[in-house]
């Protein structure tokens, strides 16, 4: 684990290396910070996620829907519903079936696309995915991508054909539970995949989202390690966009079962935590969450929320989609449903809060 | 009229410019408008969306009749990007104004001083009347003035902040010097503070978190209105120098003779 991430001294483990003594500052507090707390100290960190959030991003959440790709996976993840050893139909989108995919979204008002893939295989590898960037970057005004991790080439090419940034979670900082959870597979590679969203910035692309994936680790330890991750980038990359999300795990058909179980009340507390260390950062909730959950947190930290989302491949469109998601939606509003609701917390959905011309190649 | 200020070819009686960005809905944004009489408004070109009337800030800001358009380069992180949003802002809106705002590190969204630079001067020669989003530097003021900027717009303090007038001493320094008109752009929290940038001589302040983000944002809109005016009719007329109350009741140098003075 390299020293600019290891978070042993502030977990009272052997300091990895030097201090720098303005992370140490920052590390402490966001420590403080995911201290238990009783109901009235949890209120008042609540009050201070929706000063800051309406302070840096006004009373807006902006919207995006996550567009399957494929379903092929190499991959072992444990906690995955893509994993290789799932029974499972695989799929991937041909043109037509892209086509209806984007056309379903484009009539939600859809205008920020995240485009997923599993990890590289025969059928679905660099170029496939660069073609459908290609062709996505002509519908709408933002599109990212979350796939395998790739080489700064390839996340150059990647920008030239108009994705503005990549997701990427490393699912766990603890190198050896991610050995364990990664059971075959390319993703097994802890540092290549650590070292992704630099190399995606180092490409010139705008924004990295990154973020573990509750329940797997001690999420304290985890935290500390994607806060860590975060300041990092900051300083090397000055004009990084930097987001985080909050992705719970859940139980999986395989046998697999979190390990840390995260409350939703810590699952709040950590967000909190993360909006007031990092008040300019846009966090991220999805749709693994319920509906009274989802609109509980819009706007108290959160400021960037998927909507009316599929996690099946082909599942907007009017085509056969593969039968399970990568994981199960919890929050099934559409997306006039689920806007009401953010309206009536006097909240503005944005769908469109980009525009095309500025990520031109 | 006496009181008008003009930026490229038109003038304009109110000195409250409006952010739009921020609002809960485009019906509170609206109130808030007209509540604040202002006659500028910004607008992100982002947040133009001409294919979901529901999405899209431009149409309800154009059926505005007596408020004039003000396209914005947010997002942009370097002066081709700025141009490129500059130029499409003006195909949709028709308006001659762009708001150059670079801010390459999309958090803290500090504005680019190179390539603000780098996008005014370019923009100016397409003809644009051209307002940039610049830090309280009195240097680049000027240069920006020079290649032919409508107005300079430094801002108060960091966006959204809410910190207010934080770079007073820089600001007092561009407004000395100009001869375009000083908008304080960012970081304004209070109608107080709007009234000290008018009455330390800037011509016109632009406002959108304090107003958008605000218990009452209609309400707020009206009170930063009144304090621009009454910050600018304090400016007007005339200020006792700050030292006024300092000052020794009998003179101290009579001492001199008069033949040395």
């Amino acid at each position: 684990m390299p020293s600019w991430l290891d978070p042993g001294s502030w977990l009272g483990g052997p300091a990895a290396g030097r201090l720098d003594a303005r992370d140490d500052t920052e590390v402490r507090r966001f420590l403080g910070l995911l201290a238990p707390r009783d109901p009235a100290g949890l209120e008042r960190m609540a009050q201070s996620a929706l000063s800051l959030t309406r302070r840096h991003f006004g009373r807006t959440i902006s919207l995006y829907a996550p567009l399957y790709l494929s379903n092929y996976c190499p991959g072992g993840c444990a906690y995955c519903g893509f994993a290789s050893d799932r029974p499972q139909q695989r799929m991937k989108l041909d043109g037509a079936a892209l086509q209806k995919e984007m056309d379903a979204l484009k009539a939600l008002g859809i205008e920020d696309v995240l485009l997923l893939t599993g990890e590289r295989t025969e059928e679905v590898g660099f170029e496939y995915l660069l073609e459908c960037v290609g062709r996505a970057a002509r519908r709408f005004h933002r599109v990212s991508v979350e796939a395998f991790a790739m080489d700064t080439d390839e996340y150059r090419r990647l920008g030239d054909a108009g994705c503005t940034g990549i997701t990427l979670y490393q699912e766990t900082y603890d190198p050896e539970l991610y050995e364990e959870l990664h059971r075959w597979g390319p993703k097994k590679d802890y540092t290549c995949r650590l070292d992704a969203p630099a190399r995606a910035l180092e490409a010139g692309l705008r924004a990295v989202g990154i973020g573990v994936l509750l329940g797997l680790g001690d999420p304290t330890f985890d935290a500390v390690c994607l806060f860590r991750h975060i300041l990092y980038l900051r300083r090397r990359f000055w004009q990084a966009g930097i987001l985080v999300s909050f992705p719970r795990v859940c139980s999986q058909e395989g046998g697999y079962r979190p390990a840390h179980e995260m409350s939703d009340n810590s699952l709040a507390q950590m967000i909190f935590a993360f909006r007031m260390c990092l008040p300019d950062v846009p966090l991220v909730l999805s749709t693994r969450e319920r509906p009274a959950l989802r609109d509980g947190l819009a706007g108290l930290g959160i400021s960037r929320m998927s909507v009316a989302s599929r996690t099946t491949v082909g599942g907007y469109g009017d085509s056969p989609a593969s039968e399970k998601g990568q994981f199960d939606v919890n929050d099934g509003r559409d997306v006039a449903t689920f806007c009401d609701a953010l309206r009536g917390k006097k909240l503005e959905p944005v769908f469109k809060n980009w525009d095309a011309v500025l990520s031109l190649p | 009229m006496a009181d008008c200020f003009r930026l490229g070819d038109k003038e304009f009686e109110s000195r409250l410019i409006l952010g739009t960005g921020k609002f809960s809905d485009v019906k509170t944004m609206v109130a808030a408008i007209n509540a604040s009489g202002a006659e500028l408004v910004t607008v992100a070109l982002r947040r133009f969306n001409r294919e979901r009337e529901s999405d899209d800030l431009y149409g309800p800001l154009a059926a505005l009749e007596k408020v004039t358009l003000m396209p914005n380069t947010s997002g942009a992180r370097n002066a081709d990007e700025a141009v490129r949003a500059a130029l499409l802002g003006r195909e949709l809106s028709g308006s001659p104004f762009v708001k150059v705002e670079i801010h390459p590190n999309p958090h803290h969204l500090m504005p680019d001083p190179l390539e603000t630079f780098e996008a005014a001067r370019r923009l100016v020669k397409e003809g644009f009347s051209v307002m940039p989003y610049v830090s309280a530097d009195p240097v680049l003021a000027k240069r920006l003035e020079e290649v032919g900027c409508a107005s300079v717009m430094p801002l108060g303090s960091a966006i959204g902040s809410g910190h207010g007038l934080q770079t007073m001493e820089m600001l007092d320094l561009i407004i000395r010097d100009s001869n375009v008109p000083v908008i304080v752009d960012a970081g304004l929290r209070s109608p107080s503070e709007a009234a000290a940038a008018m009455e330390a001589g800037c011509a016109a302040v632009l406002v959108n978190s304090a107003i958008a983000a605000a218990g009452d944002p209609a309400a707020m809109a009206a009170a930063f209105a009144r304090a621009v005016a009454a910050g600018y009719s304090g400016r007007i007329a005339g200020l006792i120098d700050r030292s006024a109350f300092a000052s020794a009741t009998s003179p101290l140098t009579s001492f001199l003779s008069e033949d040395d003075a």
